[in-house]
């Protein structure tokens, strides 16, 4: 059993947390906010899901995401194919924030994932913890692959009666790696990593 | 009990809860010993800040409905599209559902937000003292949604993709596409800057709560 005290950053109240080892999560008492989540399987889980996302990411960057044909001609697509029309184009902003929301990111979160838990798993906590958790949390919000998903469908039905459109490996890791991403957003949480450092610095003076 | 009225503040990327003296300044900067990022009581000049993207967003959002997203060149000719005709041609093609997901993404969420974000900063400024807990949950609803509105962009962006076929058609994105995505942009800056504990910070309204609670 163990307790501590967090302020909501949502309105400011000050909760007592306190961890029976049971899964679950806390909701602030004013607001609904939730303020921790517990669950102890957390590490391994999410060295899991990050491994598979980095798999999963090389995929879709790798093999073809679509092709349409008309009678006539095929047009066929990689996941980076727009971004690289967009920049032809002179189209540098839209370029930008596309290459950014969609690659960038995930892939610097992928990375960072793995590195953090990757060493966590094996029992060492890296001196760099910190600094991957701080730069987590400033990325959060701009990574949009699940937005991205909706585009696809969007544009594909919006196609499907001017052509055919073929499906390539790339989309289907690309849906999978959306859901992979969103199973790592539930789990994950920084208290008990940061709990850990404390621990390690204490440790250490 | 809050945090500020027992002179802590927490960070906000840690979560530490750190002492502060109030006699200084409010704004006081402090670093966390924990994450060493720096830690304010409140979000310096959270409601300035706010306020210039909402205007800046107001102004952008105009460009964006009026202007093309993207144009369609064929050998026949070139045609352009907006958003409010791209959501007319799923109407009248039949697949509403898709009209419905683009209308919500691209023409009420934006506007809905920056009404909420307008309706946020002058209760706030106001000292309102009502509907805290609702005030919060559309707080946390324009931080949520805000994301959702780069749908349209993505679709631009995969039909110039997928739709290149260099001397038969091709699809360009227009400079509505750009206007439009400076409005999502800023709308998301807008309500990260906002501070939502500010919402429950009125004194006064603390203090009447106070008072209903020891009757």
């Amino acid at each position: 059993m163990k307790a501590d005290y967090v302020s909501c950053h949502e309105c400011d109240q000050i909760c007592k947390v306190s961890i029976n080892g049971a899964k679950g999560r806390l909701k602030c008492p004013i607001c609904d906010n939730i303020l921790y989540k517990h669950n102890e399987k957390m590490v391994e889980n999410m060295f899991a899901l990050s491994l598979s996302a980095f798999l999963l990411f090389i995929i879709v960057m790798v093999f073809p995401f679509m092709s349409f044909t008309i009678p006539g001609n095929t047009s066929d697509a990689t996941f980076t194919s727009s971004i690289i029309y967009l920049f032809s184009d002179e189209q540098w902003m839209m370029a930008t924030i596309i290459l950014i929301t969609t690659v960038i990111v995930p892939f610097t979160r992928i990375i960072l994932y793995l590195t953090l838990f990757g060493s966590l798993y094996f029992g060492k906590i890296p001196y760099y913890a910190g600094e991957s958790i701080k730069l987590l949390h400033k990325l959060m919000p701009w990574g949009m692959l699940d937005v991205f998903l909706i585009g696809i469908l969007v544009s594909v039905v919006k196609l499907v009666k001017m052509g055919t459109i073929h499906t390539g490996i790339s989309l289907w890791a690309f849906f999978i790696l959306v859901f992979v991403f969103s199973a790592m957003e539930i789990q994950f949480d920084a208290h008990p990593i940061w709990d850990k450092i404390d621990e390690h610095q204490k440790d250490k003076l | 009990m809050r945090a500020i009225d027992n002179n802590l503040i927490a960070c906000s990327v840690c979560h530490q809860l750190l002492k502060y003296s109030p006699k200084k300044d409010k704004n006081t900067i402090l670093c966390c010993p924990r994450c060493k990022s720096k830690v304010q009581s409140r979000r310096h000049n959270s409601i300035q800040q706010t306020w210039a993207l909402v205007i800046a967003s107001i102004i952008f959002i105009i460009p964006a409905n009026l202007l093309p997203m993207m144009h369609v060149d064929t050998f026949a000719g070139s045609q352009s599209d907006t958003i409010m005709s791209g959501v007319i041609y799923f109407i009248q093609s039949g697949s509403w559902p898709i009209a419905l997901v683009i209308f919500v993404a691209s023409i009420f969420v934006p506007v809905l937000k920056i009404i909420i974000l307008l309706y946020l900063l002058i209760s706030v400024q106001l000292g309102s003292c009502k509907r805290h807990r609702q005030r919060k949950r559309l707080y946390v609803l324009t931080e949520f949604i805000g994301r959702w509105s780069m749908v349209d962009i993505y679709v631009v962006a995969v039909m110039v993709a997928l739709v290149y076929f260099k001397g038969i058609s091709t699809i360009h994105a227009g400079t509505g596409a750009n206007y439009f995505l400076l409005v999502v942009i800023c709308t998301m800056v807008a309500a990260m800057r906002f501070d939502p504990r500010l919402i429950w910070d009125i004194k006064e309204c603390n203090m009447k709560n106070k008072e209903n609670n020891d009757k």
